[in-house]
């Protein structure tokens, strides 16, 4: 290549990767970084430079006063509840929601993937605040248990130890139907043939979900289960507009819990800075998990 | 696939209790019925519930909070529309997803051209980081990324709106862009720039019009993301004029959330959109979704 050529090819690299480049560094690079910086120090907003208050090194007080804080934990353990319900519930239904589809052990295939997906696309406030009615105690699931158990008095919302049930419930009907899309699509990927094969040679229906399809979707099945852990580190829009943390912050999560610190009563950067951090810690976890397990089973799909 | 072997071919006797090719017995097919139809229900069920309710008046609501009302009040969705200002925070969200939506297309198609197509030892770097970004769970920088905005007077401005969601929208779309123009034929590149062609003229007549299908699986994907986004616009915004729709409806379980009929037509209306948008490309919306969850 000519010394001229290398330069335009350098030039036209720049013109093009630029422009993506630089967005996604204030977008998302600069935040990242800008979040740890602050955690270790006890900003209070306004400019950074020449502010009225000097901004102070405080080292790791606010991650100290983060784990020490029990609300976190609560968060934490609220996250870790979603993450169960993913991998318990919406995996294993969406898997065999799908392979029953793919099979095509039933009719109205098209009418059941649709139904089941169509939550997925409601906006999550509208979701939020539809469910919140239904589930108050003016609500309809109040009439319906009535006429059940005459006299029952609806407390799931006022009752901390009940509160996150029917959050839970709601987050398993909304996103099963995004497990059964990525098990649809990745099961239409293995050869027909193989299961022709199969069934000709007289195996049984569980016989070719089991030698089969699952062995075949290892691979996927794990990356979903990292979907999942990520997909609850994500949850907020459904908690802010059902529950908004109540009752006494037992429904918080961890972005809930940083969204508290900086925006309800007087904010604590330093501490939503911190949180922050530690969730990009574990999103970093996650893609390095996420790497290996891909190396490893050699990125089948 | 189903399996489309005539019927009679290859037929080997049945031994025991052994099913044949996707033939299931009648008591299991009764229960995958019932286990499908009773997911359906509970999809359709509560939204059919909101649809009718918002057709009672208050009062109605509270007397009977299952039944079909006794007189369909429309004046919900009247009251409802010019108390929420809809016509505001529908052209808002037009504005924030179609904008943002075709910045994210042609930022990501011209970076992953240069990715794919132009020889730089940068390439590993900026692209891995762009990949990263698909898993990093943006709900872990709303603070910093709010306090960022207000430092650069970004706060309460369209065009910090339209930055940050074209900003997130870029780890999908150009993994998505660089994987797609990879498969194009080195050789198509080779010939252009062999004829005298730019890279810029290249990119501009021949590669960007071959994306248009993962053009379109990016725009997908972004419509139905960036339409329902809540928490950044909710933290980046605070002007009634530049509220989007989810914030918008937000407005009616707050102080109006005793006055159901206007609160639940104002939920149809906020569901509305994208129901509609899902029905019409609901095939692609499926493909865009597995394209962008299973990478790889």
């Amino acid at each position: 290549m000519s010394y001229s050529a290398r330069a335009e090819t350098r030039h036209a690299y720049l013109l093009l990767a630029l422009p993506a480049v630089i967005v996604y560094l204030a977008v998302i690079a600069f935040p990242t970084v800008f979040s740890f910086g602050l955690s270790l120090t006890d900003y209070k907003g306004g400019p950074l430079f020449g502010g009225l208050n000097a901004i102070r090194f405080v080292g790791i007080d606010h991650y100290v006063k983060m784990f020490g804080d029990r609300f976190f934990w609560i968060s934490l353990q609220n996250n870790v509840y979603i993450i169960l319900v993913s991998v318990f519930g919406q995996i294993p239904i969406g898997f065999t929601v799908a392979y029953v589809l793919y099979r095509k052990l039933v009719g109205m295939r098209d009418l059941f993937q649709t139904m089941i997906y169509l939550p997925t696309v409601i906006s999550t406030i509208v979701i939020g605040v539809l469910w919140r009615s239904f589930f108050s105690p003016y609500g309809p699931f109040t009439q319906l248990m009535e006429l059940i158990r005459p006299g029952w008095d609806n407390t799931l919302f006022l009752n901390p130890s009940t509160a996150m049930i029917p959050v839970l419930f709601v987050i398993l009907w909304m996103y099963t139907g995004t497990y059964l899309i990525i098990f649809l699509a990745s099961l239409q990927k293995i050869d027909p043939q193989i299961i022709d094969a199969a069934k000709i040679d007289g195996a049984s229906e569980w016989q070719v979900l089991g030698r089969v399809a699952l062995p075949s979707l290892s691979g996927v099945i794990l990356t979903t289960v990292i979907l999942a852990i990520s997909g609850s580190l994500k949850s907020f829009d459904l908690l802010f507009a059902m529950t908004a943390g109540n009752p006494a912050r037992r429904t918080s999560v961890l972005a809930l819990y940083m969204y508290d610190n900086a925006f309800r009563g007087s904010p604590d950067y330093g501490l939503a800075n911190a949180v922050s951090t530690f969730m990009v810690m574990l999103s970093f976890a996650l893609v390095l998990i996420l790497v290996v397990l891909e190396k490893r089973w050699g990125g089948g799909e | 696939m189903g399996v489309v072997v005539p019927a009679g071919q290859h037929r080997r006797p049945t031994g025991g209790a052994g099913l044949r090719r996707g033939e299931t017995s009648p008591l299991a097919k009764v229960l995958l019925y019932g286990v499908l139809v009773l997911f359906t229900l509970a999809t359709v069920f509560p939204l059919l519930w909101l649809v009718i309710n918002s057709f009672k008046t208050t009062q109605a609501f509270q007397m009977d909070r299952l039944g079909l009302p006794e007189r369909w009040v429309v004046e919900n969705y009247v009251h409802a529309w010019s108390i929420g200002e809809f016509e505001t925070l529908i052209l808002n969200s037009v504005v924030y997803t179609f904008v943002s939506t075709l910045a994210a297309i042609l930022l990501s198609a011209a970076a992953g051209f240069a990715f794919a197509k132009l020889r730089s030892r940068w390439t590993p770097l900026l692209h891995g980081s762009f990949v990263i970004g698909i898993l990093l769970t943006i709900q872990s920088i709303m603070v910093p990324l709010f306090l960022a905005a207000n430092m650069v007077h970004l706060y309460n401005s369209r065009v910090g709106v339209l930055l940050v969601y074209t900003g997130i929208s870029l780890p999908i779309g150009i993994y998505l862009f660089t994987a797609y123009i990879r498969s194009i034929p080195d050789a198509i590149v080779e010939s252009a720039r062999v004829d005298g062609a730019s890279y810029l003229t290249i990119f501009h007549r021949i590669v960007f019009p071959m994306t248009r299908p993962v053009a379109a699986t990016l725009a997908i994907i972004n419509i139905a993301t960036i339409w329902n986004e809540f928490m950044l616009i909710n933290i980046l915004v605070s002007d009634d004029a530049l509220k989007s729709l989810p914030v918008g409806i937000l407005r009616f379980s707050g102080a109006l959330s005793s006055d159901y009929g206007k609160q639940f037509a104002a939920l149809v209306i906020g569901m509305l959109p994208m129901v509609l948008f899902y029905l019409v490309f609901r095939k692609q919306i499926a493909k865009g979704v597995s394209a962008g969850a299973v990478k790889g």
